[in-house]
């Protein structure tokens, strides 16, 4: 199996992208640190099924990725189950409300960037540090074509952009360290956030891919599960369109 | 092991340099304790006394000796 005993966290598991890499990972044979907002009855119910159908072990782990020291207090949380942490999986994010950016106020904009990028950053900093100890590891970021093609949102695609960015910066520090770092880069992926988009936003975003339909959230998780993996142990630094063949 | 031993295991590891040379080291100023170096020197000294340390000690740790005096703060005594 792809990912046989490797030890992974995956935050915004509770639903979505996030919710199929969970999955992904176990059917792999990956042990799970399922990273939630909030405490789901849902989520910690999908876990128990999870570590039963597929053997490992998937774990709910809560805090807002907001709050530094939530963040800091569920990562020491889990480093008390003394385990290597193989692999990071920074999917949580938002999007926002659909406005211009003229009528954004830029709080808004900082709360975004506060979920999408700098909540990511500093579990980046605290996972890969926890990953030094093994000098290896593998972090894959959840990005998004809006960061690499813009969009009709600013706030949105300016933090994806950063993720990229981040996604560089980090693979070019953390090499060092043996530890690897990717992005995927969605596209239209049919998740709850999207749904929420409406319909002619939809159909304008299958007309642009080449597969015309959205993408499903395993085929997501499924290159995410690649990146992560062993047999990407040459592939740093790069970011992967996942996105049906927007040209 | 004794802390002493394992706080100079982990620059022993963590930066390659012997024991001998370790209790002179001092951040930027060697070859082996850059920034890299001193990212896997955090992971070992959190390793070795099971901490989790915060962003500030870790960007004061700019020497061996300081370090003992951040360790400190975490009830490890060197």
């Amino acid at each position: 199996m792809l990912l046989q005993g490797k030890n992974a966290l995956i935050t915004g598991a509770a639903r979505g992208i996030g919710a199929a890499t969970v999955e992904a990972f176990a059917a792999e044979g990956a042990n799970v640190w399922a990273f939630a907002r909030t405490p789901d009855p849902a989520l910690e119910a999908r876990c128990q099924a999870l570590s039963a159908r597929y053997g490992g072990w998937v774990r709910p782990l809560y805090a807002d990725l907001a709050d530094e020291a939530a963040v800091s207090a569920a990562v020491r949380a889990a480093m008390g189950d003394k385990l290597p942490l193989d692999i990071l999986v920074n999917n949580a994010g938002m999007m926002g409300e659909d406005k211009v950016f003229q009528l954004t106020p830029v709080e808004e904009m900082r709360r975004l960037f506060e979920a999408n990028f700098f909540g990511p950053v500093v579990l980046t900093q605290l996972a890969t540090r926890w990953m030094a100890r093994k000098r290896k590891g593998a972090v894959v970021n959840v990005a998004s074509v809006a960061g690499l093609d813009g969009s009709s949102r600013l706030d949105y695609s300016a933090s994806k952009a950063a993720v990229i960015s981040a996604t560089r910066t980090m693979a070019r520090e953390l090499a060092g360290a043996g530890i690897r770092v990717n992005a995927v880069a969605p596209g239209y992926t049919d998740t709850d956030m999207t749904r929420g988009l409406g319909e002619k936003v939809e159909q304008e975003a299958v007309a642009r891919a080449l597969l015309r339909r959205k993408g499903k959230p395993e085929e997501i998780a499924a290159v995410i599960a690649f990146l992560a993996s062993d047999r990407a142990a040459y592939v740093t630094a790069q970011v992967w369109r996942v996105d049906g063949g927007i040209l | 092991m004794t802390n002493w031993e394992k706080y100079v295991q982990a620059f022993v590891e963590a930066l390659e340099v012997s024991a001998e040379e370790a209790p002179a080291l001092v951040y930027g100023q060697s070859k082996a304790w850059d920034s890299v170096g001193h990212m896997t020197l955090v992971a070992a000294l959190e390793d070795a006394f099971d901490i989790m340390m915060e962003m500030d000690d870790i960007i004061d740790l700019s020497s061996f000796a300081k370090g003992k005096e951040i360790l400190g703060k975490y009830d490890v005594e060197i």
